[in-house]
């Protein structure tokens, strides 16, 4: 069962679009097995992507580029508790989660 | 959802932004593609309870707004397809992984097998999902 998503890239150039990622620190909420992290993680200061389904998160961590494990990271966790401090992040992205 | 916004808007800087990327119920349509062109099956048919899911969404943004949370700055929709090469690939697809989200009666199923077994060689079939992006802005209750 092969399906092919989005190969016309409208999703990436929309997102890029609304979302100047430079330098910033992300916060992206249901990273699910990080398709959209890829798409913006190398411009960005760090990243955190949580989501609560571990097997996709799984996933995401084994397909983190080499040269993006020190600034990419991946957690369980739910968005109506976040465990992060005030003010930690300059960007949130709720990904395909609402 | 108005919580895990309340909680979004506490880790983010002041004037920081949230960007919200979700597909969009709307009877999604279902075609044929090839290099002779697109041709519309039909549509899906939306379940009842990812609609709802959508209509809370969207309270809790107008709420989030209504707070002074955060200000809505832009907004705006596009597609996001799906492709398979068959009919059976896709059915197996939507069966396995949008069982509660969509259902597509078997007249349609049938329609788009007709319609693809006549395209040309290269015909597939694809689903076109709506799409939104909001691009939200952290604000400071007065």
């Amino acid at each position: 069962m092969t399906v092919q998503t989005d190969p016309e890239r409208t999703e990436s150039k929309y997102f890029k679009r609304y979302a100047d990622l430079a330098g910033k620190r992300v916060l992206e909420i249901g990273c699910g097995d990080g398709r959209l992290t890829w798409l913006y993680a190398k411009s960005a200061a760090r990243v955190t992507g949580i989501d609560l389904h571990r097997d996709d998160l799984r996933v995401a961590t084994i397909d983190r580029p080499a040269d993006l494990e020190h600034k990419v990271v991946f957690i369980r966790a739910d968005s109506i508790h976040l465990p992060f401090a005030k003010e930690s992040f300059d960007i949130a992205i709720l990904a395909w989660s609402f | 959802m108005v919580h895990a916004l309340n909680e979004i808007r506490r880790v983010l800087v002041k004037s920081g932004s949230l960007i919200d990327l979700r597909p969009v119920l709307d009877r999604w349509p279902i075609e044929v593609t090839s290099k002779s062109g697109n041709h519309e099956a039909g549509r899906a048919t939306d379940l009842p309870e990812p609609v709802a899911d959508d209509e809370a969404a969207e309270r809790a943004m107008a709420e989030a707004e209504q707070l002074g949370w955060f200000m809505r700055e832009r907004q705006e929709v596009f597609p996001f397809f799906y492709y398979w090469d068959t009919p059976k690939e896709m059915r197996e697809y939507i069966d396995e992984t949008w069982n509660d989200v969509i259902h597509i009666e078997d007249e349609l199923w049938r329609q788009l097998g007709t319609s693809w077994a006549t395209a040309n060689a290269d015909a597939r079939v694809r689903i076109r999902l709506k799409m939104m992006i909001t691009g939200l802005r952290k604000q400071d209750p007065s």
